[in-house]
């Protein structure tokens, strides 16, 4: 049987002294679409962050398809979607520019962009609405046309897994519409999806499991949101 | 032109075309990293080179550049270790370089004027041999750019998804570090170390003014550099200026060009925006606040 996505044991993250993440155990199955849910500083964000290893535990382990972060290679089959494009110095990039930025995982130095590289753009840029905006600069546009283009990012790079941290923040209900479209799309092909989210509106129907976090503990997993209503 | 007959001239433009190609191609990654002021700092550290150069009775372009190199290193390791003690590190390390500078210079007995002319540059100095250095750094920056340069944009642009997507993400920050030290490197005997990094900062600024895109924003200020570098060299031998402050003088006038000339192209996107999109809204203030906010 191969590993699982992400498989988290007692992981624990410290921040100034204080656990922000407190021994959750988590182990996402290939297919799951999960949604990790909680209140404001509830550790949703550090909790993904530690399982893709950009956040660094304290204790317990995790692993992604059966291997730590720090020793993982296949960082083809991941794709994170972060909850915002930071503004930087101010250079800008092209709506393109920075979706084609999602290939880097499969692609090589010595090599430049293939057919198949410029293919995979253009089917991102059409899966997230954004071709007749290609060529315009990302910064410009508007928060949830921005947060189409992060996910357009990640789709290029044709993952496995995504994660996706709060991908509905500050975003109107015609863009969460379609990012839920485009969860379901994903879910259809069996991918599998872990999203942090503050409610899931539109997404609802997509998600198939529910973990809820309250001061960094697991306090919730329920395999549906209905399931979670009647718990509560 | 005149100036053509002079062997030193024709030394000082090749490589014034090659400072202007290379300074703002390293430029563009260091901008967005916000490290503007990151060959300012190995410029000061490059003086302690120079000095132990002149001092040891070495090159002084080989002392420069193997002290500049460790001095970025340095800052690397500092920016990534502490968010809140680098600040204080790097002045420490800046001011520790052009004291050492002056000091080992002046200990050298060459005194001021060589100092001067590595403080600000003198291009007629410069020799054909320095003209080889020269050319074959700038190749390995821009063979840098040219192979790393995709890793680069998104390592600039969110290091975390740089991280997630397998990067060496060390690696590459101490990349964009060394790269921007032989760039001042490069720059130096043209410019001099104290007005090296405007060659790399303000072009780029004076380009993303008037860009959509990142590569459009590198190569458009590649052509800035190249044309303040070129016509700053020729305008100081016509009328006998210091080379390094005209170039960099007509850098920043470029940037004032491009600034007013940016701000009269959005106002033409806005309205016509607002012509295609929202008839019904009269006032160019609202119609531009529409594009760029909205």
């Amino acid at each position: 049987m191969s590993a699982p996505p992400f498989a988290m044991t007692a992981g624990t993250v410290r921040r100034d002294g204080r656990a922000v993440l407190d021994a959750v155990d988590l182990e996402v199955a290939p297919g799951d679409v999960l949604a990790v849910m909680g209140p404001n500083g509830a550790g949703k964000s550090t909790l993904v962050k530690a399982l893709l290893g950009l956040v660094p535990l304290a204790g317990g382990r995790t692993e992604i398809y059966g291997v730590p972060p720090g020793r993982f290679r296949d960082w083809r089959r991941v794709g994170y979607v972060p909850q915002r494009l930071p503004m930087g110095g101010g250079v800008p990039s092209t709506v393109r520019e920075v979706v084609a930025s999602g290939r880097v995982a499969r692609q090589s130095r010595w090599r430049p962009a293939s057919a198949a590289d410029r293919a995979a753009v253009d089917r991102a840029l059409e899966a997230a609405g954004l071709t007749a905006l290609a060529r315009e600069s990302a910064h410009l546009l508007s928060g949830g046309q921005q947060q189409r283009v992060l996910i357009a990012r990640a789709l290029a790079g044709e993952p496995d897994v995504f994660v996706l941290d709060e991908p509905t923040a500050g975003v109107d209900a015609g863009n969460q519409a379609a990012l839920a479209a485009t969860l379901r799309d994903l879910a259809g092909t069996g991918r599998t999806v872990v999203l942090v989210a503050h409610e899931l509106g539109p997404m609802e129907p997509v998600v198939t499991r529910t973990v809820e976090l309250e001061h960094g503990r697991l306090v919730r997993d329920t395999s549906s949101p209905a399931d979670m209503r009647e718990s509560a | 032109m005149g100036m053509l007959e002079y062997d030193f001239m024709r030394v000082a433009l090749v490589m014034a075309v090659l400072i202007g190609l290379t300074a703002p191609a390293v430029g563009t990654f260091i901008v967005q990293r916000r490290l503007s002021l990151l060959g300012d700092g190995v410029g000061h550290i490059a003086l302690t080179g120079i000095g132990l150069g002149l001092l040891t009775g070495t090159s002084p372009v080989l002392g420069a550049l193997v002290v500049a190199v460790l001095g970025a290193v340095a800052i690397e390791v500092l920016r990534a270790r502490s968010r809140s003690g680098a600040d204080v590190a790097l002045a420490l390390l800046f001011y520790g370089g052009l004291a050492g500078g002056v000091l080992l210079t002046d200990a050298e007995g060459g005194g001021g004027t060589s100092l001067q002319s590595y403080l600000f540059g003198s291009i007629s100095s410069v020799t054909v041999d320095d003209l080889y250095v020269v050319a074959a750094l700038a190749a390995v920056v821009l063979g840098v750019v040219a192979l790393f340069g995709r890793e680069l944009f998104l390592l600039c642009q969110d290091e975390e998804v740089a991280r997630a997507s397998g990067l060496p993400v060390r690696f590459l920050s101490a990349l964009v570090a060394v790269t921007a030290a032989v760039t001042v490197v490069i720059a130096m005997r043209a410019i001099g170390l104290l007005l090296v990094s405007a060659l790399m900062v303000v072009p780029v600024a004076a380009a993303q003014q008037l860009t959509r895109g990142f590569r459009a924003t590198m190569l458009l200020a590649m052509a800035a550099g190249v044309l303040s570098a070129v016509a700053g060299l020729a305008g100081s031998f016509e009328y006998d200026l210091p080379p390094g402050p005209s170039i960099v003088l007509l850098a920043l006038t470029l940037f004032v060009a491009a600034v007013l000339g940016g701000t009269l192209v959005r106002r033409a996107r806005a309205r016509a925006a607002a012509g295609r999109r929202i008839p019904a809204v009269r006032s160019g203030v609202d119609a531009e606040a529409e594009v760029l906010g909205g």
